[in-house]
């Protein structure tokens, strides 16, 4: 039990820290707290469902279609909202209240056009046949989800570190006012990372009915608290933070279903409380904000 | 730039904690009018028109509804303490599925809208945090589906369960099942809360009685939605029936893991799927539950007998014609409900608290509806339906059926 815990958990965190990246990013880039963000994993998942139940299109072709959608929904929101966050004195407070705003207009949205009851996707889409790993048998939804998770977390990774937006993004990350002042397009490179973010958050939604069994309106607050705590636990503002983030959280949890089961809601808090009194700056926080 | 994150982040948290607390939307309301002087009888409700419970609280809020509408149609419900007949009159408030607004809401109804009759919300979520405010403010609580064993106690007057048996009776004929099937080996999932402890309770008292000890017996959050290591660990105990208690989400999810890992058990039990069937066939399809046990609830079962408001057919072709919806067994609880507010109010002599409760205590056991046979014992728990187990096949077609395994009463 104990090795089926610690590899599902492996699997389980793969998926939760690709779901924390976008907040990471948005959060790293523009100091703004997207509370939001597990809104748009949601309306992934639904994005998912009908595309799945209209067209029976796959939700690995759906995970291009809800990145380039949600890409240019968020790019389209940029303008409007973030510069003005930004420009305040004081825009993560500012971004608390608007995007807790637009989770629940979004959260009341999604009851009105997809109704109240929870939506799934057949885990046998992914394949029906389980993954043998030694001696044991995991769902190959699971298997296929964490591959690529990995493979995106890796895309963004390659983004950041190997493209000309991504040195940007890493320096406005460092220092927002220095990289305005070396003349590095700020304000374009933003709108670009807040698409990427909410984007990545969508195309986690679409993994996401294969890992939490199906997405209602509902669903949005708690993914947010977790992502929250993964982000916390990895470092703020650091995107391989959230992968060691989500992989501390898929285990812990794996272990508490399989030893505390009771207990096993209490995760990510417990997680979050000890990061914040060990290790205030995260797992990996001190190496990139100096970076 | 370090600390100013950091405590961004812990009201960036505080705030997403306490967005499922906020105040819910409310509703059309008014203040009841003077008793002398009564020209309707308010009922006042909850409903969570978002959230986790939802997918249960509507449909049951939607059959409650019908019957005032079915009720207003014919000039009102006969009130014997007017001698004549007074419309219904409903005053709801949206708890989106929080305890703690709820609390604030079954207050709202009972000291600001001054309502006749009080009917909790779905659930036994929903209806815990009525029960104190109920008793505290000498209200009789209609409680229609909250049937948490702790909600009942010899010294609270003020609560009548209505439209299922209390939780921890639940299992009696699944016990019953099991033991008559020889199953030795039996697994229990259950969600830490009163509905579903309540039934794992009993379960297990009623196979140690038999000489059956669990081989898995665990409690999960009913937040859980992933049950793959679970399930896991269950496999590891060999059961031949795995029973798992949660609510509509949890079924769902617990059901696609178990389809997922391939495992197979001679017995799976579930409690859903025999009240919400389409939820789940439109969820996963009609495979997913396919030779899952249940306790199936009207309409999939029919009782023969019915002496007071409409029967199953009835009720279906009547609440299509009403609302253009299909029905699922929660839209006959709500519309249950109001039948006994109904009779509540042609018997009772006065439309005092106590007076509306004793009443209840006077027809218990003599009216049979839709939902089963109404009869309450001293605590105001329901004793009188009895929830048989069944089991869902499909056909090739996706056509479910359910087989009864246990007699109906």
């Amino acid at each position: 039990m104990l090795e089926y815990s610690i590899v599902a958990g492996i699997l389980f965190g793969v998926f939760f820290g690709f779901m924390a990246l976008g907040l990471n990013l948005i959060f790293g880039v523009m100091q703004v707290v997207n509370l939001a963000h597990g809104d748009f994993v949601v309306l992934g998942g639904y994005l998912a469902v009908i595309a799945y139940s209209a067209g029976h299109i796959n939700p690995v072709v759906s995970l291009v279609g809800a990145f380039v959608l949600f890409f240019v929904i968020a790019f389209a929101l940029y303008f409007p909202v973030i510069p003005r966050l930004t420009r305040s004195k004081d825009p993560e407070m500012l971004s608390l209240i608007l995007f807790f705003g637009l989770s629940q207009i979004i959260e009341a949205l999604d009851v009105i056009g997809f109704g109240n009851n929870p939506r799934s996707l057949p885990l046998a889409i992914m394949g029906a046949a389980p993954w043998h790993f030694l001696g044991q048998s995991y769902q190959m939804a699971w298997v296929i989800t964490a591959i690529v998770s990995l493979v995106m977390i890796g895309a963004t990774y390659l983004f950041l570190y190997y493209t000309r937006i991504g040195y940007a993004a890493r320096a406005i990350m460092g220092s927002r006012e220095e990289a305005a002042a070396s003349g590095l397009p700020v304000a374009q490179t933003s709108a670009i990372i807040f698409g990427v973010g909410i984007g990545l958050a969508a195309m986690a939604g679409v993994l996401s009915p294969f890992m939490i069994g199906s997405v209602d309106p509902s669903t949005g607050l708690g993914l947010t608290t977790i992502a929250f705590a993964i982000v916390v636990i990895g470092s703020l503002g650091n995107p391989l933070g959230s992968v060691l983030g989500g992989l501390v959280y898929g285990v812990s949890v794996m272990l508490m279903q399989t030893y505390f089961s009771s207990w096993s809601d209490l995760v990510p808090y417990l997680l979050l409380l000890i990061i914040v009194l060990a290790k205030p700056s995260g797992l990996l926080g001190k190496g990139v904000r100096n970076a | 730039m370090n600390s100013r994150k950091h405590s961004a982040m812990i009201v960036g948290l505080s705030a997403a904690m306490l967005a499922g607390t906020l105040a819910g939307c409310g509703t059309s309301t008014s203040a009841a009018p003077p008793t002398k002087n009564i020209s309707d009888i308010t009922i006042g409700t909850l409903y969570a028109g978002s959230g986790a419970y939802a997918t249960s609280s509507l449909p049951e809020y939607a059959g409650l509804k019908f019957w005032a509408s079915q009720a207003d149609k014919s000039g009102g419900v006969f009130v014997k303490a007017l001698n004549k007949k007074v419309p219904i009159k409903i005053v709801a408030y949206n708890d989106q599925s929080s305890a703690t607004t709820a609390t604030s809401l079954y207050s709202q109804l009972i000291s600001v809208n001054h309502v006749n009759v009080l009917v909790a919300d779905f659930g036994s979520v929903l209806t815990s945090v009525a029960v104190p405010v109920a008793e505290e403010n000498k209200m009789v609580l209609f409680d229609q589906s909250g049937t948490g064993t702790t909600f009942f106690t010899p010294n609270n007057p003020y609560i009548v369960l209505t439209s299922l048996p209390n939780s921890g009776l639940w299992p009696d004929s699944l016990a019953q099942y099991l033991i008559g099937q020889h199953y030795s080996r039996v697994a229990i999932l259950y969600d830490t809360n009163d509905f579903d402890q309540s039934q794992e309770q009993t379960l297990v008292s009623k196979l140690k009685a038999a000489g059956i000890t669990p081989v898995y017996n665990s409690g999960v959050p009913t937040s859980t939605s992933s049950y793959s290591v679970l399930l896991n660990n269950i496999s590891h105990a060999n059961p031949q029936a795995v029973i798992e208690f949660g609510y509509p989400n949890n079924d769902i999810s617990f059901l696609q893991a178990l389809k997922a890992s391939g495992a197979q058990y001679k017995m799976v039990f579930t409690v859903f799927p025999g009240q919400l069937p389409t939820l789940f066939t439109t969820s996963d399809g009609p495979s997913s539950i396919n030779n899952i046990y249940t306790y199936p609830a009207p309409p999939l079962i029919s009782h023969a007998h019915v002496n007071y408001g409409m029967n199953s057919s009835q009720f279906i072709a009547a609440y299509k014609k009403a609302t253009g919806q299909s029905t699922n067994f929660l839209n006959i609880a709500g519309y249950n409900t109001g039948l006994i507010i109904q009779k509540t109010l042609e018997t009772a002599n006065s439309l005092s608290q106590l007076s509306l409760r004793h009443a209840v205590s006077r027809f218990s056991g003599t009216i049979e509806t839709l939902d089963g046979k109404f009869q309450i014992n001293s605590e105001g728990a329901q004793t009188g339906e009895t929830l048989p187990v069944g089991k869902f096949t499909t056909n090739s077609a996706g056509k479910v059926s359910v087989d009864l395994l246990t007699p109906l009463s």
